[in-house]
């Protein structure tokens, strides 16, 4: 297997683990995101931090979503007082729609299969253009066409 | 759009109303989310507290095997002791 093989199995990996954590049957995209924040590749990293994205503020972004689109339809977080659900029992594995249009996003972002990088999966996830990950971004004040621009010059520099 | 117009029973005073589509849509997608998320905790109180897996799956409104399916893992691992039936 490419070295890119291995880090999108590590990517995927890890998004299983915070679709876990968040009690989520199937890996989406905004788990692929926060994957790429605790496991991506260095420069990946440095321009999401870049943006003030590291993994916590994603997270935070992430909730703040959440409860912004519940408020659209009435409803509250707060008024729900139940415990919190014990995890599944392992990992996610299943990729859900806005995961697999990220990573096809990802993969058409490169001419040719070996001139895939970490940064090309990153990108994938940013093209989107409905949905948790740009709502999140937005509402965390972060301009998503110009990350997308900033993953494509580091993509550019690093003569990929 | 507005949300307001989907209810049969609600007047708009009740709803609060998006004027946005993405709103809406994401709205949706949000509630989906609240709702397993709803389940995965009253499934596993109700299991705690003894209910049997037809007990839940009648309050649920879907079948044994659905909510055996989707809990019963999870709520092994946890530790969560279930009554055969």
């Amino acid at each position: 297997m490419a070295t890119i093989d291995h880090y999108i199995n590590a990517i995927i990996e890890q998004a299983g683990c915070e679709a876990q954590e968040t009690g989520s049957a199937t890996i989406e995209a905004h788990h692929l995101l926060l994957a790429i924040a605790v496991k991506g590749e260095t420069g990946t990293r440095q321009v999401l931090t870049s943006a003030g994205l590291d993994h916590q503020a994603i997270r935070d972004a992430l909730d703040r979503e959440f409860e912004h689109s519940l408020s659209a339809a009435g409803v509250s977080l707060a008024a729900f007082d139940l415990p919190r659900p014990s995890r599944a029992a392992k990992p996610s594995t299943q990729l859900g729609a806005s995961a697999k249009l990220a990573l096809e996003r990802g993969f058409a972002s490169a001419d040719r299969k070996r001139d895939l990088r970490p940064a090309h999966l990153l990108l994938g996830v940013l093209r989107a253009q409905a949905g948790t990950v740009p709502r999140a971004l937005t509402l965390a004040g972060v301009d998503q066409a110009e990350l997308a621009a900033r993953v494509m010059r580091s993509l550019t520099l690093e003569g990929g | 759009m507005d949300l307001v117009n989907y209810g049969c029973c609600m007047s708009a005073d009740e709803i609060p109303a998006s004027q946005e589509p993405a709103d809406a849509l994401a709205a949706v997608a949000a509630l989906r989310r609240l709702a397993d998320q709803i389940e995965d905790a009253a499934v596993e109180q109700a299991m705690r507290a003894g209910w049997s897996w037809p007990q839940v799956a009648e309050a649920l409104g879907v079948t044994r095997q659905a909510v055996h399916k989707k809990h019963a893992k999870r709520l092994i691992a946890a530790g969560v002791k279930l009554r055969r039936r």
